[in-house]
């Protein structure tokens, strides 16, 4: 009789304590992969507004084509600068006009001349933002008004690690929990069959012998746990993709499939089975004494 | 196989059910160990399997000393050359006779291509052959005893130990069982060492015989 038939013997004869332990490590990786592609959609939303203009200085009416240059060159000397942007007062009303073709009432008493000039600014270390800001700040004559993405930034920085941080104890607890089901549930099991092993071993078989059932036992809700707990995720997230996509606008919350996914699942796959070779395997061994 | 008992003593509590102990079972004997209830015949058994350690002395299966052996495996090794036969069976209630029978080819590693054929011939060699598929729930005793005797012998084992194997059959199985001991004992030079209170088969059958007293050991 070879192991894994052994072992899915096991499994057949307890199948309510089997299902309990697949079960806890379903929903520990259901709950991973929920967080994981969270995480995904938050870096989106944060990338986005990090590579969107993050400082827009509107300069005041009137100035000369010499000072506006000015300040055009004295922004490109700051350091890590990534792209520098001048939006005339025409451009402005373009794209104001762009903005709202669907509403023509708001567009028609419009005219360039009301409103502002202005440089969108952004760069790749945002502290350079910091100080562009507070220099241009005391520029009254030629600043009206200086707007500074940090807040937004700062906001969802928080919130993203807020999520991060949670997500981590969440999922620490639900894998703690995984692995205590299995570590009980193989002992009960060992229990269970204590006269078998106490044959088994009577017959000549190793103690690993008689440990292997076991600990394949954990390999195996595991590896099913982890794979049902990633495809059915899957699942469910992209069957949403379109909905939540669309709600995130124009940010892609959740991407198309990429060589990212597959080797999620192939890396969640070992950790299933870590998580259930070493509660198995610790289990066979805290219980088999004979 | 040679067995070697070495002054053993081996005690439950206040009770004494060997004091220095000598016997020496060469390979190829067929022994018979007789005696009353309670003078030790299954603890005999029990030591050599190392199922329960001596008070004093030492046992010498194969050359080694069971309470001495450096490897922890070692006793696996020695183990997986010993047939035995129960005398509660000793079947895993679970697993019908047919895997019962698999399950220690796997353990003593018998060669994959051989096992379904070795578990045939024993099948039939105990006259099992429509029961193999059946749980130990779903036999007599005699079949429980006789399917013990399958396992036993399914590993071509060097010692075949059998502990009151003719206690649950009737004469007729009873003396069926023996002559398949002697078989084997004179086919492939098997040990055969044999717990029993049927003095019939002691009488009829020129063997080496062991006698136990109660409490004390008297050693014939």
């Amino acid at each position: 009789m070879k192991i894994l038939n052994l072992t899915l013997h096991h499994i057949r004869r307890s199948p309510f304590q089997s299902l309990v332990a697949f079960l806890t490590v379903f929903i520990c990786f259901l709950i991973l992969n929920s967080f994981i592609f969270l995480n995904r959609g938050l870096s989106s939303v944060l990338s986005y507004f990090e590579t969107k203009p993050e400082i827009t200085i509107f300069l005041k009416d009137g100035l000369d084509e010499a000072t506006v240059q000015a300040v055009q060159k004295e922004l490109a000397g700051y350091p890590d600068i990534k792209e520098i942007r001048y939006i005339s007062k025409e451009k402005a009303l373009s794209l104001y006009k762009e903005m709202n073709k669907d509403n023509p009432l708001l567009t028609e008493m419009v005219t360039a001349s009301i409103l502002p000039a202005s440089f969108e600014v952004s760069a790749y270390n945002p502290k350079v933002l910091e100080v562009i800001a507070q220099s241009f700040s005391a520029k009254s004559q030629i600043v009206d008004e200086i707007i500074y993405q940090k807040d937004i930034i700062q906001s969802l920085l928080t919130w993203t690690q807020v999520i991060r941080t949670s997500s981590i104890v969440l999922i620490s607890i639900f894998v703690l929990i995984a692995f205590l089901v299995i570590f009980t549930l193989i002992g009960m099991k060992i229990t269970n069959r204590k006269d078998e092993i106490r044959i088994s071993r009577l017959l000549g078989a190793s103690k690993f012998y008689v440990k292997k059932p076991f600990i394949l036992e954990g390999i195996i809700y595991g590896s099913i746990g982890s794979f049902f707990g990633f495809i059915i995720s899957f699942l469910i997230i992209y069957n949403l993709r379109d909905s939540i996509n669309f709600f995130f606008q124009p940010i892609t919350f959740i991407y198309a499939l990429t060589i990212f996914e597959p080797l999620l699942l192939l890396a969640e796959i070992f950790a299933g089975i870590f998580i259930g070779l070493s509660a198995s395997w610790l289990g066979a061994r805290r219980y088999i004494k004979w | 196989m040679e067995i070697v008992f070495d002054k053993v003593t081996k005690n439950y509590g206040p009770i004494s059910v060997f004091k220095d102990l000598n016997l020496k079972i060469e390979p190829g004997d067929f022994i018979f160990i007789t005696g009353p209830s309670g003078s030790g015949k299954s603890t005999l058994i029990k030591l050599i399997l190392n199922q329960i350690k001596p008070n004093s002395g030492d046992i010498l299966v194969d050359g080694k000393a069971l309470n001495h052996l450096k490897k922890k495996n070692e006793i696996d090794k020695i183990r997986r050359k010993i047939g035995v036969i129960f005398q509660d069976y000793q079947l895993i209630n679970d697993l019908t006779i047919e895997e019962n029978i698999a399950l220690i080819l796997d353990i003593v590693n018998y060669p994959n291509a051989k096992r379904l054929s070795r578990i045939d011939e024993v099948i039939k060699m105990v006259k099992l052959q429509h029961r193999h598929f059946l749980f130990p729930s779903q036999l007599s005793g005699g079949e429980l005893q006789r399917a013990s005797l399958a396992r036993a012998l399914s590993i071509e084992p060097e010692v075949i130990l059998a502990d009151e194997p003719t206690g649950n059959l009737d004469p007729t199985n009873a003396w069926n069982l023996i002559k398949i001991l002697q078989n084997i004992n004179k086919k492939y030079k098997t040990t055969i060492i044999m717990t029993t209170h049927n003095m019939d088969f002691i009488e009829s059958l020129d063997k080496k015989v062991i006698k136990l007293g109660k409490s004390e050991h008297e050693n014939t």
